[in-house]
């Protein structure tokens, strides 16, 4: 108990460093599947932001530059898969899919142009925490909720604007009627398309920052494959978090605290194989979706392709 | 009166086929005005032009005289034309006020103004008597609400033209006199109601003026003061309407399949059977009646083989007790089935017309070699091809989708398959829900014709009509038991009436 409560401050802090980059995507796709789009595209549209932030961030120097422009990619890639789902009414879990595989490929083409052979070029700049004065000292949770980047606030301060929107604009509940039943919000003159499209802009932007997260606030080392499934695990939480705002803030935190679980238990046991500590949020979110992921819950017409003179 | 919407020279072509030709239709101010006119007539499609979900591909809408150009559902609600569609067009998770105020814009703030709109609402159902529980989930509601809050939808954006698609077909009888109490109320305010319908009686009791379509063409407008149903009826066909009575069988084969106090579970009232008991004989029909969910479902469900009883015995046609319940070796014996729902039970919307009609028999010889490892894609189409011509299935072509035909089609692609292999059994449950009278005649004469060549037929039906119209003998269900059997010739209605009330 000792150990624990010794590590509880190391876990908190990971769990709040952790959840971050997956409320940011998690945020992005509860906007997409509430406009009845399931972007299984995460990880690649994660990727692409994590690698343009990293890339600009350290050519200009300029960390939020960074962030924008691997938003704008992100916003970019995201569009494709709007064009594909939306316009051409494609399959969404094929082209997510088809995400998936482009946008890391994408970012390893530019990881490879862009460090080379010099791996100094992989080592970026981080953005500087700032510990609001008072509560970042208050025990256990100070440091880890009081003690971020900008950016981890920024995102935490999302959530309840995400939730008043749905709640009590307007537009918000006719991107929710996008989800539920297009033909009836059609109807209701209400432009299906324009909110479908949307939703991919947001979610395309938010899950890019999410990846740029990682690599401007993370940590500052950029390597292939750095979202590692958090786009996955990403999709988990909204299912898990019922596709609200809160939710999914309290999903992604409860992820983060395995996270930083298997950090401690790491340091704790380091004869065993670190793969096995590493697992565990994993399957976590696997135990998670098998008492959550029921089918019924959601928007009823997420996944569901819309043609407007279905006959 | 003031004329408030001609439509003038519509058409809309879909591929090569024309949904609407030529039409026009003409509305009055405060005036009920029925589309008339069979499954695929065109009322929909001509609707759905209306109301801007679809472009004309010729063609000229007015609204009180002047030419409007309805590019989408919202200049459609701009120009105070607003539908209740047949499927409710509402939002199952929101509550009823979300569901009205949903797309508005009348308030400028971008923030919900629920207090504001409340009233609004309330005042507006003051004034027409509409009936609504506001912040009940749509889910919750009875379906007689939940059309309420269509309306409700539809005048909170101030509509002056009403369209109601089929308003009645999912009401029962007292639900569809407060929904006429409705109508009234609006058009004495001056509104407009398009009403779509077939079913005669209401649109004679409800409608000012009627205008019939047919294969797509309007074809005439009428003063309802000046018609009959059997006008009526006569230009919708498009030929002389005779409602067929058919011959009653008094003297019927042996038993084809019997049921000997078979009871599944019992306990639940609505959907269970209880000490059932029946025999069904070949070359009769045994009409079985009652109100929907008292166990019409189950008994349907293990005539189908799809459920084993919990206790009692069902025999076959040699008085041998049946063992197994399996939907196979049912077929295998004989059974032919029109199940209730013909879009889940009944056809693979998303599979041609032509695999539809073979789906039983892929693994015959004569639609594929090796026991349907290969399937004989020319016999199959020609199959097809007869199937249409002989039960007149009206399609662009056989290798269209099921789902893409209009219900009263799609109920003959079933008829075509289940008698084709000249069932001795056939289950018809609910048989002509929501058809018109030209497919309602054909698939009756069906029915009696597989009767006359020595089928057993077990009806199963939610409307009474049709059960003493075709049943040689009529048996009642009532929360899961069987209140009687009565004769199909001269039946005792009163007697029946009751039974099927539980008394």
């Amino acid at each position: 108990m000792d150990v624990f409560l010794m590590s509880l401050p190391t876990i908190l802090k990971t769990m709040v460093m952790g959840a971050v980059p997956i409320l940011l995507a998690s945020l992005g796709e509860v906007f997409s599947e509430r406009a009845g789009l399931v972007n299984i595209g995460l990880e690649g549209v994660m990727a692409i932001g994590a690698f343009v932030g990293f890339a600009i961030g350290k050519m200009t120097g300029n960390l939020w530059l960074g962030l924008v422009v691997g938003m704008l990619a992100g916003i970019a890639v995201n569009l494709l898969y709007g064009f594909c789902t939306v316009t051409l009414c494609a399959d969404q879990v094929v082209t997510g899919m088809a995400i998936n595989i482009l946008a890391p490929a994408i970012a390893l083409f530019g990881y490879n142009l862009f460090v080379g052979s010099n791996p100094a070029n992989a080592t970026g700049d981080q953005m500087a925490s700032l510990a609001i004065p008072g509560l970042a000292n208050i025990p256990f949770v100070g440091n880890a909720f009081f003690n971020q980047t900008l950016m981890g606030y920024l995102a935490f301060v999302l959530v309840p604007l995400v939730w008043y929107f749905f709640k009590n604009f307007r537009f918000g509940l006719s991107f929710r009627s996008v989800g539920e039943n297009p033909q009836a919000a059609e109807t209701l003159g209400i432009n299906v398309v324009r909110v479908k499209y949307l939703a991919c802009v947001l979610c395309g932007a938010l899950a890019a920052a999410g990846g740029a997260f990682l690599t401007l606030c993370y940590t500052p080392i950029y390597t292939d494959g750095i979202v590692m499934g958090r786009g996955f695990i990403a999709l988990a939480t909204v299912i898990f978090g019922r596709w609200s705002a809160v939710g999914v803030l309290g999903a992604s935190l409860l992820f983060g605290f395995f996270d930083g679980l298997n950090v401690a238990l790491q340091a704790q046991f380091q004869a065993a194989p670190v793969m096995f500590f590493k697992m565990i949020p994993y399957a976590f979110t696997i135990v998670a979706l098998l008492f959550f992921g029921s089918k019924h819950a959601g928007p009823k017409a997420n996944g569901k392709p819309y043609f407007r003179e279905m006959r | 009166m003031a004329e408030l919407l001609r439509m003038e020279g519509i058409s809309k072509r879909f591929g090569s086929f024309y949904a609407n030709q030529d039409v026009s239709l003409q509305v009055e101010e405060g005036e009920v005005h029925t589309l008339l006119g069979e499954n695929g007539a065109g009322k929909s499609t001509l609707m759905n032009i209306l109301i801007g979900l679809y472009q004309p591909t010729e063609g000229k809408v007015y609204m009180r005289g002047q030419e409007v150009e309805i590019s989408s559902p919202g200049v459609a609600v701009a120009h105070g034309i607003g539908m209740v569609h047949q499927h409710f067009m509402l939002i199952d998770d929101m509550t009823g006020l979300e569901n009205i105020i949903l797309g508005d814009k009348r308030h400028k703030s971008a923030r919900l103004q629920l207090a504001e709109d409340r009233k609004t609402v309330e005042e507006i159902q003051e004034r027409y008597g509409l009936e609504i529980d506001l912040d009940e989930k749509v889910s919750d509601m009875s379906i007689g609400m939940q059309q309420r809050v269509e309306i409700m939808k539809v005048l909170f954006r101030g509509a002056d033209l009403l369209i109601l698609d089929e308003p009645t077909a999912v009401l029962t009888d007292l639900e569809v006199q407060g929904l006429f109490d409705i109508m009234r109320s609006l058009t004495a305010e001056g509104k407009s109601i398009i009403f779509i319908s077939h079913k005669m009686r209401e649109v004679m009791a409800i409608s000012d003026r009627v205008t019939v379509l047919r294969r797509g063409r309007s074809i005439q407008t009428l003063r309802v003061a000046d018609t009959t149903e059997q006008e009526l009826a006569d230009l919708m066909i498009g030929q002389k309407f005779q409602e067929n009575t058919y011959q009653k069988v008094s003297a019927p084969g042996a038993p084809e399949l019997t049921l000997k106090d078979v009871s599944w579970h019992p306990e639940v009232k609505h959907g269970g059977l209880k000490d059932v008991s029946l025999t069904l004989h070949k070359g009769e029909v045994l009409g079985v009646a009652g109100i929907d969910g008292n166990g019409q479902s189950a008994l349907a469900q293990l005539v189908t083989g799809l459920i084993s009883p919990d206790s009692g015995e069902v025999e076959g046609p040699d008085g041998s007790k049946i063992a197994v319940f399996s939907p196979q070796s049912f077929i295998d014996a004989g059974l032919g089935n029109i199940p209730e729902d013909r879009n889940k039970m009944g056809l693979v919307g998303g599979m041609s017309v032509a695999e539809n009609l073979v789906l039983k028999q892929t693994a015959s010889d004569r639609f594929s070699s090796g026991h349907g490892a290969w399937l004989k894609m020319g016999a199959i189409n020609d199959f097809a091809e007869q199937m249409r011509e002989q039960n007149d299935i009206r399609c662009t072509s056989v290798n269209q989708t099921a789902s893409s035909l209009s219900g009263g089609n799609q109920q003959k692609v079933i008829l075509a398959r289940e008698l084709e292999s000249h069932p001795k059994l056939l289950l018809a449950v609910y048989p002509t829900r929501g058809l018109d009278i030209g497919a309602t005649e054909f698939i009756h004469n069906q029915i009696i014709a597989q009767r006359d060549a020595g089928c057993a037929v077990l009806l199963i039906s939610a409307d009474f009509d049709e059960v003493l119209k075709l049943s040689d003998r009529i048996t009642v269900l009532f929360e899961g038991q069987i209140m009687g059997t009565y004769t199909g010739a001269n039946p005792p209605i009163k007697e029946i009436s009751l039974a099927m009330a539980g008394k």
